[in-house]
């Protein structure tokens, strides 16, 4: 930042300049997080003038009301974000070593691998209904539906990723894996030594995309399964809303269930970073 | 410490090389066969759709069929609908399933909203990268954690905020909420930071104020990073789906993806005519993606963005 022209100049303009995305922010994301608190705290819908204050009930109704869905809708969460982080590192990297391998075509595969990306998940979604229901019916069945919706996550994020990985691998000095192969390093040797540690800010940037991403999971669901059957695909997000727009008088529930979502996000990705902090690199 | 012979690498390399062709057209088939499913099913009658669900061409241009047709046995020229023409679908999908305004909408909430989001963007990232005021670090930290904050979670809250702006079933719900980008700023900052102090010095020295050192000297540097990040703003906007879903019920107002649920509500849906309706909705990316691939490819490794 040492090349300004006159850094001990203030210059109040600026406020001007950053005045438009101020003013958004503040609204839509400081003044209504701060609603959607105070909304999670009544009952029925208290700005539309009904409803009175309840403290914490929506909170404690969520989490151990009788009929609450929220654990079952937070362990299915949970359960397809766990298969897309999984079903993602293992079809993207190696598919972006496999693309760097291949003599012919590498331009051609990065654009069909990326169509998915560039395609509305809801085409996509109707799509894969029908591709599903002529292969196996999977989505009929609450021991596979959430398999198969994962499945379309990861066919879908497969491609954007492998160019992540791509890019990351380039930048992989060829150096080191001559060095490996001086010292006599099998292929594996040179994939868990070489590779891996110096892809592991990529590593660390994929996995934590998709794990925001999974956790938010919704048009798949809503698309394909409603969260059937037997509720093997009722996720987190899909709760919300229904509560929210389907249901009347919900408001302040969903929003409670909106808040401990975030907490959970909250809590999952300070895990992930503290335990990628934790692991060493070659370069430090 | 010797090296193996370069004749049995080299074989090994090559072998490894062909493997991993074999395999990336294998994956690519995978990508490509729903795409082409969506196409072919597109083209069906409602009648073909649901007497055969896994064939990627219609019954009625099948060869084994006009075959059968030729023998005199009963075939799939024999249904009603046969003489159905190719896009027959997507014209009716235009004509009576409202496909053309949910398509203009797509484009109109994908083209505003990039074009006011940028502009934002950029006036603030400039502020943040060349300029000095009190509270700059503060400020900028804020914007960055509303960064963090995901779009699930602020679904209600913004919806309740819209709704008492009083823009529920307007364009400007739709768009409003969008238009504020802290990633944009994050970007754009960085970028606007490498540009040389020198080359602004030139231009104050010319006459130029503030906004001029912006528009002669900045924008027209950083042509690239803003095409990719318009690029990126626009494909999320077209695939948005939950928030217009959440403020519209009024279907004029309905982009294609709000539109294509819809039509799978319905009871009886006509299938075909949805597979016609979402090949419209993903051609113009893709037009897009063909044409821009050097900006977007290119782009990825800098962005977090994904298109929703």
């Amino acid at each position: 930042m040492g090349q300004r022209t006159a850094p001990e100049r203030t210059q109040p303009v600026a406020y001007l300049y950053i005045a438009p995305a101020f003013l958004l922010v503040i609204v839509f994301t400081l003044v209504s997080m701060g609603l959607s608190f105070y909304v999670s705290l009544h009952s029925w819908d208290p700005i539309r003038g009904h409803g009175q204050f309840v403290g914490a009930s929506n909170y404690v109704r969520a989490l151990v009301g009788e009929n609450s869905v929220f654990w079952l809708a937070l362990r299915n969460t949970a359960m397809y974000v766990a298969m897309s982080v999984v079903g993602v590192l293992i079809t993207s990297l190696p598919l972006a070593m496999l693309c760097r391998k291949a003599r012919y075509g590498q331009s051609l595969f990065r654009t069909l691998y990326f169509l998915p990306s560039i395609t509305p998940m809801v085409v996509l979604s109707l799509v894969w209904l029908w591709l599903f229901d002529a292969w196996g019916k999977p989505l009929s069945s609450p021991r596979t539906a959430l398999l198969a919706i994962a499945m379309l996550g990861v066919w879908q994020a497969a491609g954007y990723n492998m160019l992540l990985f791509l890019a990351g691998l380039s930048e992989i000095p060829q150096a080191f894996y001559d060095a490996a192969r001086v010292d006599g390093a099998s292929r594996w040797q040179e994939f868990r030594y070489v590779t891996i540690p110096l892809l592991r800010n990529t590593i660390i940037f994929v996995t934590v995309m998709v794990v925001i991403g999974a956790f938010q999971v919704f048009t798949q669901a809503y698309i394909m399964t409603r969260g059937g059957p037997e509720r093997s695909t009722e996720v987190v997000a899909l709760q919300v809303f229904k509560n929210a727009f389907s249901y009347a008088g919900q408001m302040g529930y969903a929003s409670a269930m909106a808040w401990l979502l975030f907490a959970v996000l909250f809590v999952v990705i300070m895990i992930q970073m503290r335990v990628f902090r934790s692991q060493r690199t070659y370069d430090e | 410490m010797n090296p193996p012979a370069p004749t049995s690498r080299h074989r090994l390399l090559r072998l490894s090389s062909v493997v991993a062709l074999l395999v990336m057209i294998l994956g690519a088939i995978i990508m490509v066969y729903p795409y082409a499913y969506m196409v072919g099913s597109s083209l069906k009658t409602r009648k073909e759709f649901a007497g055969d669900k896994r064939s990627l061409i219609p019954a009625r241009y099948q060869i084994s069929e006009h075959a059968k047709h030729r023998r005199g046995e009963p075939s799939a020229l024999d249904w009603e609908g046969a003489d159905w023409p190719l896009l027959k679908n997507y014209r009716d999908a235009l004509l009576y399933g409202h496909v053309d305004v949910f398509l203009l909408n797509s484009l109109l909430y994908a083209v505003v909203l990039t074009t006011v989001q940028l502009s934002i963007n950029v006036l603030a990232a400039y502020a943040f990268a060349r300029m000095n005021f009190r509270g700059k670090n503060v400020l900028f930290s804020i914007l960055l954690a509303t960064m963090m904050l995901p779009p699930a979670v602020l679904l209600i809250p913004r919806f309740i905020v819209i709704r008492e702006l009083g823009l529920v079933d307007s364009f400007l719900g739709v768009v409003l909420p969008g238009f504020a980008g802290a990633f944009g700023v994050f970007l754009l900052r960085q970028f606007f930071l490498n540009i040389p102090s020198t080359l602004e010095d030139a231009a104050r020295l010319d006459g130029c104020g503030t906004f001029g050192v912006l528009r002669h000297v900045i924008l027209p540097l950083s042509k690239p990073v803003l095409i990719t990040l318009g690029l990126f703003t626009f494909i999320a906007a077209w695939n948005s789906f939950i928030w217009p879903l959440v403020v519209l019920s009024d279907q004029t107002y309905y982009p294609l993806t709000v539109g294509l649920s819809l039509f799978r509500e319905e009871s009886g849906a006509d299938w075909p005519r949805i597979f016609a309706a979402s090949v419209m909705g993903s051609l113009p990316l893709i037009a897009l993606f063909l044409v821009a691939q050097r900006y977007i490819i290119g782009g990825i490794s800098l962005s977090g963005l994904k298109g929703q």
